[in-house]
């Protein structure tokens, strides 16, 4: 029972990542006084990319091939990690995070390949991009999360959110805000959100993840943009599972599960509405900023840690 | 039922690798008695696998004394910690010595290739013989003719006035290095009566503090200095990328490790720990060792130069979880040393294989593109599959991703630095923490370097007309690349086949170690990921799909060129900018003619990286020596007499030293 709710929880963080997107998206517009597209947009733009046909530049070898593939792979064992509606999931308890940041960098691994391969400049100059943003970010994400693990004394995530989910709503210490900020500046620069990168466009100035996939089109786009969003998804759901597990079922019956639903959807919805706003209020950073950018959330994570440290003893 | 007894087939590994195949070689020029050689030096290394795999996982003892024919005690011994590394010899030795077969071959004369056979197997037989010595003579034989061996290996591809500068830098340290692991086995003597290893161990419970702190510096120079890591690694990207391939891949593969064995040996073994402050010197070396080596790896356009720093950044890993260890062992938590241990020497192994691969790897690029600067490749992947496929696997495992043995290793590592959190000292219980973000950083840019490699290699157009026209590589060459790369993926998916007997390994070396759960949980866990990736994928990969080839638009323009696209020097322009202050280029700019310089007819760009210690540590150093020798040369007159007044001065200066000595 318990496997078939984790399995159902992961579907829900892989179907529902569209429509992440989509929300925020409709957010933005209305931040912005647009009409905006539907919330479901996303799928209809995933089913449209699905029906057209793959173009593959004739540079490319099987590498450009296979990434979308190993791509959505990695980002599906991701989604497995992170807890939904109970504090499990398919993957939580045996793996740990550095499991879970290990299987992204994987995934952006093979992006980064796949935009060399398309044979413009473009690709290139993504991965680049990337390359800086990602091997920079890597280290306060894990020591944000080193914080929580050392605090709940688990380094498994389902174990890290049971702790949490025992701890008193009010008793917040300072490792936990601390931690929550700089994973929530790594979730914008690892998801690609202003202001490190801006999903919408296809500037050369300023495009990482955009320069990567240009040159891909067709189920392959869809794959990748379908990654992409389950990985925003997972993010959002990791922060809300880390720092505001409660409402979590903690039994395996209907009411109790759907009333996790319903309260995950609510703690998730304020997570989303800042990211829209932050996107429409902020202008994305000269390149050579987002160094600084992450070099503040690694200070900031390395800060939780010593704090864990003073809070535990 | 034994049908040979595992003594025997160690003297037969022994015997042919030293003895009969360089024999065979050298004295005859016939192709059959090559073959014969070439084939018992790969047949003699597969029975080593055998042997040492025997050892390492049954625990079995192997002891073959030589001592009835040399004058100091000669004997080898194979107990686990000796197998793990005879098995890393071994496991690399096979698929280089195949992949050798072609590439000795295609570049070297008769008469050439079978020295070169002959002092490949000489080789491989001192660093056995330093990974299997049990008494402090053997050892340092082996030791001194491992350097020796090499630098005749590299000699043999040339002899060019920069190469043998590079040689002389390499010998020059390397005994320097020796000078002091020398040193500290002679500081054993007082206290043990002979340098049996088992008598030293039993000895060293009686070595006062003071010398204990002077044997663990010194053991940690001497082998840091044959390990590279900074600043003793000078010679390292000197002498690595210009040996031949097959030798580059041993040297950086294997020998580097026997220093790590040499560590261990010393600081677990004998020591069994160092002074309270060991664990933090080593962690704070090998921080920076593996922060600075990948930084310059990112920079190097030279594949083989690329490689050979990154080899410096790994040997910080491993140093890493060794100086954790080490902190542990300080703080009295056995069971979280083993642990990092179990790290430490895991990635020793995995580096062996990969690096080793990557190594083969760019042999194999220079011999279908001629050529190894990052710049004139490209676009390989199509033109050469296997070795474009066996090479991503190298990529990845060096970059640490899951469902590759580089990332197992690592994930020990970081699990015993999070268990850092547990001490009681505050000092290591936020320091070890807080290294996890070091480790990641080093990991994430060890990612970016061989997306880097892989991407400017062997993606995109080809930048020359040499790649353009590469073709695959013989069938041996495939089959060494191919033999290496299945056992990185092979240990990466199914980790707890070396866990498992690591985990024993180092309860014997660190008391009380345990068996911490860390261990079994990644060997369950690993498998479950990848049969979801791989499903998923496939699945993913199975959909029905329309396919048709477009060029690339081109921005409106008629077509793109190789040029067009990004470079290696362009990729890694971003993070050599942020990391700016570790390079400090050497940066020329010429422009001609002079006295017009809005009109120039020619510019000339130059930057070239000298690594700051060169400029700051040896460059003082060497000219110290230098002026001190010109200093003594005063005292070489020439004249006869004088040196005659030196001889009986010193025999003047001896009697009266040992009149007063009592």
């Amino acid at each position: 029972m318990k496997i078939a709710i984790n399995v159902l929880q992961a579907l829900a963080l892989i179907l529902g990542g569209p429509l992440v997107r989509g929300i925020v998206a409709r957010v933005k517009a209305f931040l912005q006084r647009r009409q905006g597209a539907s919330i479901w947009r996303p799928y209809s733009d995933l089913a449209k990319l699905f029906r057209k046909e793959d173009l593959v530049p004739p540079t490319a070898s099987s590498i450009f091939r296979v990434v979308p593939f190993v791509l959505f792979g990695t980002t599906i064992c991701v989604a497995s990690f992170v807890p939904l509606v109970q504090p499990s999931a398919l993957l939580a308890s045996r793996g740990d995070f550095f499991l879970f940041v290990y299987l992204l960098a994987m995934g952006r691994f093979f992006l980064s390949l796949g935009g060399f391969d398309g044979g413009s400049s473009f690709g290139g100059m993504g991965a680049s991009r990337e390359a800086l943003v990602s091997s920079l970010a890597e280290a306060p994400f894990l020591l944000s999360l080193v914080a929580v693990a050392i605090l709940a004394s688990h380094a498994d995530i389902a174990g890290m959110v049971a702790w949490t989910m025992q701890q008193n709503i009010f008793n917040i210490s300072a490792v936990h805000i601390l931690a929550f900020t700089s994973l929530a500046m790594v979730v914008i620069a690892e998801t690609g959100r202003m202001p490190v990168d801006n999903p919408t466009t296809h500037l050369e100035l300023t495009m990482i993840h955009e320069g990567m996939v240009l040159e891909y089109s067709g189920p392959r786009l869809a794959l990748i943009e379908w990654a992409s969003a389950v990985k925003l998804h997972a993010m959002l759901a990791l922060l809300v599972a880390l720092f505001v597990p409660w409402g979590m079922a903690s039994s395996v019956s209907v009411g109790a599960i759907g009333l996790a639903l319903i309260l995950y959807c609510a703690k998730a919805a304020p997570l989303m509405v800042l990211l829209a706003v932050i996107e429409s209020g902020m202008a994305k950073l000269r390149m050579y900023l987002v160094p600084d950018f992450l070099g503040v959330a690694s200070a900031v994570s390395a800060l939780a840690v010593i704090f864990t440290i003073l809070v535990k003893r | 039922m034994q049908l040979v007894s595992i003594d025997r087939a160690f003297v037969f590994l022994l015997a042919t690798l030293g003895l009969f195949s360089p024999l065979v070689l050298v004295a005859s020029q016939a192709k059959r008695a090559r073959i014969l050689a070439i084939a018992l030096i790969v047949g003699s290394n597969v029975v080593g696998c055998f042997v040492a795999a025997l050892c390492f996982w049954r625990e079995s003892v192997v002891l073959v004394d030589f001592s009835s024919f040399t004058p100091f005690p000669f004997a080898l011994e194979i107990d686990r910690l000796s197998a793990l590394f005879l098995l890393l010899i071994c496991t690399v030795a096979v698929p280089v010595a195949i992949f050798a077969v072609s590439y000795f071959g295609d570049h070297y004369g008769k008469e050439r290739r079978n020295w070169m056979w002959a002092f490949f197997s000489l080789f491989l037989v001192s660093m056995i013989v330093v990974v299997t010595a049990r008494t402090g003579f053997a050892f340092l034989v082996g030791w001194e003719l491992m350097t020796l061996l090499s630098a005749g290996l590299i000699l043999m591809e040339g002899d060019s006035t920069e190469r043998r500068h590079n040689v002389f830098l390499y010998l020059l340290m390397m005994h320097a290095g020796a000078a002091a692991v020398v040193a500290s086995f002679f500081l054993f003597l007082p206290y043990s009566h002979s340098l049996d290893f088992a008598s030293i161990r039993t000895a060293s419970g009686a070595v006062p503090a003071g010398t204990r702190t002077l044997v663990f510096l010194l053991a940690f120079l001497g082998f840091g200095t044959k390990a590279g890591i900074i600043p003793l690694h000078l010679w390292l990207p000197r002498a690595h990328p210009i040996a031949p391939s097959p030798v580059s891949a041993l040297m950086s593969g294997v020998m580097l490790k026997t220093a790590v064995y040499g560590f261990v040996r010393f600081v677990f073994d004998f020591l069994g720990g160092g002074p309270w402050w060991s664990g933090y010197a080593v962690l704070s070396v090998a921080a920076v060792t593996g922060l600075l080596g990948i930084l310059y790896a990112i920079a190097e356009n030279d594949l083989k130069r690329l490689l050979a720093y990154s080899s410096v950044e790994n040997i910080g890993i491993i140093f890493l979880g060794l100086g954790t260890s080490l902190i542990f062992l300080a703080h009295h938590a056995p069971v979280w040393a083993g642990l990092a241990l179990v790290g430490a020497l895991l990635h020793a192994f995995n580096h062996a294989l990969f690096k080793s691969l990557l190594f083969l790897g760019a042999g194999a690029i220079s011999n279908a593109a001629h050529t190894v600067d990052l710049e004139k490749l490209g676009g390989l992947q199509s033109r050469m599959p296997v070795t474009g496929a066996t090479l991503l696997v190298a990529c990845c495992s060096i970059a640490g991703l899951p469902l590759f043995n580089g990332f197992v290793s690592e994930w020990v590592i970081f699990r015993s630095l999070l268990a850092g959190s547990v001490l009681i000292n505050t000092k290591a219980q936020v320091l070890l923490p807080l290294t996890v973000g070091v480790l990641a950083l080093i990991g994430g840019l060890a990612a970016a370097c061989f997306v880097k490699v892989f991407g400017v290699a062997f993606l995109g157009r080809p930048r020359s007309k040499a790649a353009e026209h590469a073709e695959e590589v013989p069938l041996a060459m495939r089959t060494g690349l191919g033999l290496l790369a299945t056992s990185c993926v092979g240990i990466g998916i199914f980790p707890g086949l070396l866990l498992r007997p690591l985990v024993s390994l180092v309860q014997v070396l660190v008391p009380g170690a345990g068996v911490p759960p860390e261990t079994v949980s990644i060997a369950r866990v690993i498998p479950f990921a990848a049969a979801i990736i791989l499903g998923v994928s496939i699945t993913a990969a199975l959909l029905k799909r329309r396919e048709r080839m477009v060029r690339t638009w081109a921005c409106g323009l008629p077509g793109l060129t190789s040029r067009m696209q990004y470079t290696s020097t362009a990729f890694s322009k971003p993070i050599r900018f942020v990391f700016s202050s570790v390079y400090r280029p050497d940066r020329k700019i010429d422009k001609l003619p002079t006295d017009q310089p809005y009109f120039p007819v020619s510019i000339t760009y130059r930057s070239v990286r000298t690594t700051s210690y060169e400029k700051a540590i040896y460059r003082p150093f060497a000219e110290m020596i230098l002026s001190a020798a010109h200093r003594l040369r005063r005292m070489q007159t020439g004249n006869i007499q004088v040196y005659l007044l030196y001889i009986f001065l010193t025999l003047v200066l001896l009697l009266a030293f040992l009149r007063f000595q009592k």
